[in-house]
């Protein structure tokens, strides 16, 4: 189940967490995205925090949807996605994604999927507060061609990128 | 009425998260005719929204949806500037 929130969070208590009572988990993959002070396409801006925006009524909505996507699509025992919102501070974590598996194949896959999926999918907004004034951020192209390639490959994912 | 949510760059453009409008149903019979019909008197900020429709997605009471969508009363529509989460 999909967590929306403007704490951080730690990814080991998650994946700890996660793993309790089970015995059959083989393999753990995780993905953490974080704020960075210095994007090196625009090193001139400095970054000083990072306010993340969403559509509250339909973010988490949409993140268990990318999750029930994974689980049909990859022989998965469980998928955890976090997203947090509000005002970040460089360094800290904006993202996790956790998958657990009984083989690495399929976490890896999953877990790729998953952060690639949300990218372009779940309602959220980044906006950078620099020393040289805000930028609401731009999607990148190598983003919308990752979920095109996943959607060319998955027949389930049905929902069209513009 | 249907209401209509404006977020990040829309929101700022706008000046405002959301406004309220009925809609004549005969006339705006999915979302891209509701675009057309919000954005037929050129007027500024809807005048934007036309510049950006490429780049534009739309959902529809929270789920993101093709332009042939229908709308009704009573829904929830958002124009979504390109997302950037992760």
């Amino acid at each position: 189940m999909a967590i929306v929130q403007q704490e951080t969070f730690s990814i080991e208590d998650l994946i700890k967490s996660l793993r309790a009572n089970t015995t059959s988990i083989g393999a753990v993959v995780s993905f953490t995205g974080y704020v960075r002070e210095f994007d090196p396409n625009k090193t001139n801006k400095k970054l000083s925090k990072l306010h993340i925006e969403h559509y509250p009524e339909m973010t988490i909505k949409a993140l268990i949807k990318i999750e029930q996507y994974a689980k049909k699509n990859w022989n998965i025992t469980a998928v955890q996605i976090i997203h947090r919102y509000g005002l970040l501070e460089p360094n800290e974590p904006i993202v996790g994604v956790i998958v657990l598996s009984e083989h690495r194949d399929e976490a890896f896959d999953a877990c790729r999927f998953v952060i690639d999926y949300l990218k372009t999918e779940a309602p959220f907004w980044k906006k950078e507060l620099t020393s040289k004034g805000e930028y609401w951020v731009e999607r990148k192209v190598g983003d919308e061609s990752n979920t095109k390639k996943w959607q060319s490959k998955l027949q389930d994912c049905k929902t069209k990128v513009s | 009425m249907i209401k209509i949510l404006f977020f990040a760059s829309l929101r700022e453009l706008f000046g405002k998260e959301s406004i309220e409008m009925s809609i004549n149903e005969s006339k705006v019979k999915n979302v891209e005719q509701l675009l057309i019909f919000l954005t037929e008197n050129n007027e500024d900020p809807w005048l934007k929204l036309v510049e950006m429709r490429k780049n534009l997605r739309v959902a529809v009471n929270h789920e993101i949806v093709d332009w042939d969508t229908p709308v009704r009363q009573g829904d929830e529509v958002a124009f979504l500037p390109p997302i950037t989460g992760g």
